[in-house]
């Protein structure tokens, strides 16, 4: 089970890195890991770093994929986006904070970007 | 994306127009109100959300900002539910700007999408009307208040998808029917001065302040009738005028004091609060000021019975009142004006045991008692009741005297009467009778024949009056001149007066 939802939740992350491939971005890093956070895809795009946090959802029973994200969440994110800038040296002129709804009903997926969450 | 819509707020006795706009963009889902709301319009975010849902309406699921505008202006109440919901609804596309166009928003949402009443809707209205706006949209509860205001298209949705349709022209509601209510009713239909056994002078004290708007205080024994009187009083107040009653629904509009009952004042307010009632709750108060009691009287009566045992506190905030028939309350959030054109009954014991000047019992209170006792009502305050009288216990024969005494009718005709000269003496000046003249009112409509000139130069000398106390007298004699139908004022009036002022021995 743990696994199947594994599968879902990365196959939901492969079609946001395709996504954002097709509009012009470079995936940076996948699942970047540190001991204060997780974030699901590094892009970086006209010289700038955006964080993408990927939600992927088979249906909108429980609220928008989005919703998700709580404050909490996004803390999360920014320490470990914080803790990613320090290490990588810099180089990067502007840092975004991205989501991505993905929701995938009866095998047709809808994708949603949202640019600058937080 | 972005709408404007309309609501109000109450602010004072007044009506105030706020811009409510709301602006739906891409983002995380999220609902933020700003424009200093308080919580009650914090909180219409989930009465929004939840009743969009539950009338089949979309709820936009990306960042809707709402801001009331004007800023600076502190919104309270839950009457900007609606004008949310319809800005709402008109950002995310589910309206047309131009059919939110033109109209004000009025009411408080349930969560299942209907419009709950609100307070203060007949001031809104009225605020409205002045400014040239021609449709609002009020809560069905409030539906008697729409019905006063005459020039304004008043319309009552039942819920919100009633009012949608309504928007979308599907199907129309039509505005409420305007009423014609002319002029008040006599007050406490249940009770009549002919129940009222002797006590002639306190009866003939009391027209006198229904006529020219006085203030009154009854000293007596225990039981000898000074409660019965007072609550009699409306009973021979003129009915009110339109105006009147406008004015006086929309305070209690505001104090929320309106139920599906009694929509509409049509009687004279009488208050008469309980002598454990604060300062505050008396001129009114608040972090934004409501209403207090001498507002809520405005018009009409309030009747303070056991004058002393009142809080020191509480008699003194009067004052400003009594003489100025308004009453200005500051806050750190507000300054309002309320009106308060009262006429104030009081009623009190002479001292503590009660039998002070009684024939047959004997006062068993011990001088220092009655002077601590008399010492609670200050200086300032008595030297604002323009009529003063004792009232005796009564003596048998006058309590099984079987012949009726006057009836409120007739004394109210003579009321009225009076009123009446007094209306065409003070036309278009703003005041109402003769207790409201200012100074230089006094001087141009008091003109004392001789002998009362000098009548009255000989007791103020006599008396040691103080000069506020001397233009009170003046104006009672004016009122039983009034009553009299006498133009001039005659000794007979002026001793009359003076008699009213000082026959209480303090």
């Amino acid at each position: 089970m743990a696994d199947r939802r594994g599968d879902f939740g990365r196959r939901g992350e492969d079609a946001a890195c395709a996504y954002l491939l097709r509009h012009g971005y470079s995936i940076v890093e996948r699942n970047y890991r540190c001991r204060r956070g997780e974030i699901d895809i590094i892009a970086a795009k006209d010289g700038g770093a955006v964080f993408v946090e990927v939600k992927t959802r088979r249906s909108l029973k429980f609220g928008t994929p989005g919703m998700a994200v709580t404050y909490a969440k996004q803390q999360k994110i920014r320490t470990a986006a914080l803790h990613y800038l320090q290490q990588c040296g810099g180089g990067y002129n502007k840092i975004a904070f991205d989501v991505i709804e993905i929701v995938a009903d009866d095998g047709k997926a809808k994708l949603r970007h949202l640019q600058n969450c937080f | 994306m972005y709408a404007k819509t309309f609501g109000e707020t109450v602010c004072g006795i007044n009506g105030e127009e706020i811009i409510v706009e709301v602006d739906i963009s891409n983002g995380l889902p999220g609902f933020d109100i700003v424009g200093l709301p308080d919580t009650a319009v914090k909180e219409s975010r989930e009465r929004v959300r939840a009743s969009l849902k539950n009338s089949g309406l979309m709820f936009p699921m990306t960042r809707i900002t709402v801001n009331l505008a004007p800023a600076d202006l502190r919104k309270d109440g839950s009457s900007l539910d609606l004008p949310i919901a319809v800005g709402i609804l008109t950002a995310a596309g589910s309206l047309l700007q131009e059919e939110a166009e033109g109209k004000i928003f009025v009411g408080e949402l349930a969560l299942d999408g209907s419009i709950r009443q609100v307070a203060g809707v007949l001031p809104m209205i009225l605020y409205a009307r002045e400014h040239g706006w021609r449709e609002i949209y009020i809560p069905q509860g409030n539906a008697a208040e729409g019905e006063l205001v005459d020039g304004i298209d008043v319309y009552t949705p039942a819920s919100l998808s009633e009012l949608v349709s309504h928007l979308k022209k599907r199907e129309r509601l039509t505005p409420l029917p305007k009423i014609q209510f002319g002029t008040g009713t006599a007050g406490c239909g249940d009770v009549d001065f002919a129940e009222v056994r002797g006590q002639q002078v306190v009866k003939r004290a009391l027209e006198i302040a229904a006529a020219g708007g006085h203030n009154v205080l009854m000293v007596g024994a225990p039981g000898s009738g000074k409660t019965m009187l007072a609550r009699r009083l409306p009973t021979i107040l003129p009915p009110m005028t339109e105006d009147e009653i406008l004015e006086i629904t929309k305070i209690y509009s505001i104090a929320g004091l309106l139920n599906g009952k009694k929509q509409l004042v049509l009687e004279r307010p009488f208050r008469s609060p309980h002598h454990t009632v604060s300062a505050s709750a008396l001129i009114g108060g608040g972090s934004v000021p409501k209403p207090g009691e001498v507002t809520l009287s405005h018009n009409g009566v309030l009747f303070l019975d056991e004058l002393p045992e009142f809080s020191r506190q509480a008699l003194e905030v009067l004052r400003q009142p009594l003489e100025d028939g308004v009453v200005t309350i500051s806050r750190v959030q507000a300054s309002l004006s309320f009106p308060a054109r009262l006429i104030l009954i009081t009623a009190q014991n002479p001292c503590p045991c009660g039998f002070l000047g009684d024939k047959v019992h004997s006062c068993t209170c011990r001088p220092h008692e009655i002077e601590r006792y008399r010492r609670k009502i200050s200086g300032p305050l008595l030297d604002r009741i323009d009529i003063q009288v004792t009232v005796p216990r009564l003596e048998y024969d006058d309590l099984k005297d079987k012949t009726e005494g006057e009836s409120s009718a007739v004394i109210r005709s003579r009321v009225v009467k009076a009123r009446g000269v007094q209306r065409k003496r003070f036309e278009g000046s703003g005041v109402h009778c003769n207790a409201q003249m200012n100074k230089k009112q006094l001087n141009k409509y008091c003109k004392l024949e001789p002998q009362a000139e000098a009548m009255l130069g000989k007791y103020f000398a006599a008396l040691g009056l103080s000069a506020r106390t001397h233009d009170r007298i003046v104006k009672v004699a004016r009122t039983i001149a009034d009553l009299e139908g006498s133009a001039a004022i005659k000794a007979a009036h002026i001793a009359e007066a003076i008699q009213l002022r000082t026959s209480v021995q303090r």
